[in-house]
């Protein structure tokens, strides 16, 4: 495709990492997050940049509020803060010496934040949450079932599914030696992918608890996007698109599917449309690249440079027609796909 | 690319004085920013620097053996520091008092992130001058730190008579020649001793051993007639004015063990041919990394022109290029093994046949 064709982006310095990076529901506001702390707010129509001083040291983690027009910001501060698109901010909860690094929300109103070896989950309009745990160890990521029953934390032994209208109840465990770094749902709540410290991808098939591996990285995978329909699962640090196919028989006994080789650098950020087979990939040159599962062909959004930084945080509006993306350098980026430049 | 933050281990068994060390960092007015990653919240004066409280996690990785882990912890909680506007001037990472220091070191050896960001800059090892040889008989712990250390500081030294400090310092270089030991009270000393000093540089701290090429690790052989002279000797890690180690050895109680700790060390004289090298080092790492607690060593490989700085911690290894050669410099090569049951023959020789033709 040709330069011409390229969609409307907006670039902006911040200063900061871009260690998050996330949608209102209407997709007209980016919120960056920073490891200064700060909370940017992109309004999309015309550019103008709001900053919230949110935390004391560093956002570590970041995701769209269940209320569609705000965000959650978790801090090493221990604030959990929400920050509305006007600007409007108020502290959630404090865990006094706590480093909020994982956190998760679900369009039903629910959101769940974890540190050490619990978790706190606030149940939709719920002001005070509850505790589900201890694990055996720390929760390293948290991600909501697609119909927003359960929680799957994962941690070192496997992962945790908790069924949250019942936080009494035990959770299922789905166990895999090694440290679990990532967990995702697919969309159709028949699989649970987890990446391990050990470099692969673990994926269960939730119905019979069959589980499967998936290996061959060089280093560890720490993103994972599964397509709108559930048929690929994405994972970066590899340098191209892989990308496993869950259709059939599943991808037992089959190579991924491979493209979009760019410059030879690893990919450390993905993530995937929300209703189409398209996926993005952020690279460590700062590259950004478009693909599309159908067709096997890429598009270049952002080319990668020597002394560009990796791409640490990326986002697709609710919509699917933006992309937000931030690098550890503070560069962040808007995309608008209806809109050519 | 930016330089990697410098990080500095502090391990010693309870009571040894770690902790009055930390203070001492928190407190004084260095002009750094250090980030601290203690296993709780203590009471610690907090200045300028950031503390951060994680409970040891030791994760095994899964190759199946025991001696491959890592601290999750670790790897999470400097992941998150690199997140950070500040620009830290180190990381010291305190572990528990009975803290095996090997996943800590190897988790700056094999996490990728880590290891980008990152340099393991020291081990530093307090020691209780009083209470070490005790510690030696009811622990395995103990040993192992001392045999991990690129700085050992030699506390509470006004607590025992000169003779009994002599044998304490005795028995710490039996484990671990190639420590440098600071003798201290109350954990007193100048930090630039104890931080950033690029220990594990390794070219730096062979380079600075005149023994390294006399092989004196264990084996007791120290009737050798092997020659020192205060006067010449340029070691700074040797304190001339009092009972000089070579000289005293088996003048107090001392227990030995078919298990103790000791060094070997393996010279060849020339480049090593790099492939002959990497087959047999593997190998000795896979079949015994297990019983070798840290191995390090700076090589002339056959065809490069800067040395080859080599270290590992039980079976994982890391390796990196070093200072070039000096024009008209002797390029020899040399690695020491810091471990238990080593044969020490066998690595030498096998070391030997890595020569270069
Ligand atoms: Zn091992
Ligand atoms: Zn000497």
């Amino acid at each position: 495709m040709s330069e011409a064709k390229l969609p409307a982006r907006r670039e902006f310095a911040f200063g900061a990492y871009v260690s998050g990076a996330a949608f209102t529901a209407d997709g007209e506001t980016a919120g960056f997050a920073l490891g200064s702390g700060a909370i940017k707010l992109v309004t999309v129509a015309d550019s103008s940049v709001r900053e919230i001083a949110a935390h004391k040291g560093a956002s570590l983690s970041f995701a769209a509020h269940p209320d569609g027009n705000s965000f959650l910001s978790g801090g090493d501060d221990g604030r959990l803060v929400r920050v509305a698109r006007d600007g409007e901010t108020s502290e959630v909860a404090k865990f006094q010496g706590k480093w909020l690094d994982v956190l998760a929300t679900h369009k039903s109103g629910g959101f769940a934040c974890a540190f050490g070896k619990e978790i706190r989950y606030w149940a939709p309009g719920a002001t005070e949450p509850k505790t589900l745990g201890p694990h055996p160890s720390s929760v390293a990521a948290l991600d909501f079932s697609p119909d927003g029953s359960r929680l799957a934390a994962a941690h070192y032994g496997g992962a945790s599914i908790w069924q949250i209208r019942n936080p009494a109840s035990a959770p299922r465990k789905l166990d895999w030696k090694g440290s679990h770094i990532v967990v995702r749902y697919a969309p159709n709540g028949k699989f649970l992918a987890t990446t391990t410290q050990d470099n692969a991808i673990h994926v269960w098939r939730l119905a019979n608890g069959q589980d499967m591996q998936m290996a061959g990285y060089r280093t560890k995978v720490k993103a994972l996007a599964w397509t709108a329909d559930a048929r690929y699962l994405l994972s970066d640090a590899a340098d191209c698109f892989v990308c496993w196919d869950f259709s059939g028989k599943g991808p037992e006994g089959q190579p991924p599917v491979e493209y979009g080789f760019g410059d030879g650098r690893a990919m450390t950020a993905a993530i995937a449309h929300p209703d189409s087979p398209f996926v993005c990939g952020g690279f460590e040159n700062g590259a950004l690249r478009l693909g599309d599962m159908d067709s096997k062909r890429d598009l270049e959004l952002r080319p990668g440079a020597d002394d560009r930084k990796p791409i640490r945080a990326m986002a697709w509006s609710p919509d699917g027609w933006r992309i937000a993306a931030g690098a550890e350098d503070g560069y962040a980026t808007v995309f608008d796909l209806k809109a050519k430049s | 690319m930016s330089q990697p933050i410098p990080v500095t281990v502090l391990t010693g068994y309870l009571g040894a004085g770690k902790t009055t060390l930390l203070n001492r960092i928190l407190t004084e007015s260095h002009g750094k920013k250090y980030a601290v990653i203690i296993n709780e919240f203590g009471e610690v004066g907090i200045d300028n620097d950031i503390v951060v409280g994680t409970d040891e996690e030791i994760f095994e990785m899964n190759n199946g053996c025991i001696c491959c882990t890592v601290r999750g912890d670790l790897i999470r909680t400097i992941g998150g520091l690199m997140k950070r506007a500040d620009a830290l001037d180190g990381i010291i990472v305190e572990t528990t008092g009975l803290a095996d220091p090997a996943p800590v070191a190897q988790t700056f050896f094999t996490d990728d992130e880590v290891k980008a960001k990152t340099q393991l800059d020291a081990v530093v090892t307090v020691v209780d001058a009083k209470h070490f040889p005790l510690r030696l008989e009811d622990s395995r712990e103990a040993e192992d730190q001392v045999a991990f250390a690129d700085v050992v500081l030699l506390n509470k030294t006004d607590l025992v008579s000169p003779a009994d400090l002599a044998a304490v310092e005795r028995r710490i270089r039996e484990i671990n020649p190639y420590a440098r030991i600071h003798r201290t009270q109350k954990s007193a000393i100048e930090l630039d001793k104890i931080l950033d000093k690029g220990a594990f540089d390794l070219q730096r701290i062979l380079a600075l051993d005149p023994h390294f090429l006399h092989d004196h690790g264990h084996h007791h052989d120290h009737d050798d007639g092997h020659d020192h002279d205060p006067a010449t000797c340029d070691d700074p890690t040797h304190d001339h004015s009092h009972d000089h180690h070579h000289h005293h050895h088996h003048d107090a109680p001392n227990p030995k063990h078919a298990d103790d700790v000791f060094s070997v060390a393996a010279v060849v004289d020339g480049p090593v041919d790099p492939e002959k090298f990497r087959v047999w080092i593997s190998g000795i790492l896979q079949s015994q990394g297990q019983n070798i607690l840290r191995s390090k060593g700076v090589l002339a490989v056959e065809g490069a022109e800067q040395r080859f700085v080599f270290q590992a911690v039980h079976m994982i290894a890391d390796s990196t290029w070093g200072q070039p050669w000096r024009a008209g410099e002797k390029r020899g090569s040399k690695l020491v093994f810091i471990g238990r049951k080593l044969d020490a023959e066998a690595l030498k020789a096998g070391f030997e046949a890595c020569k270069a033709a």
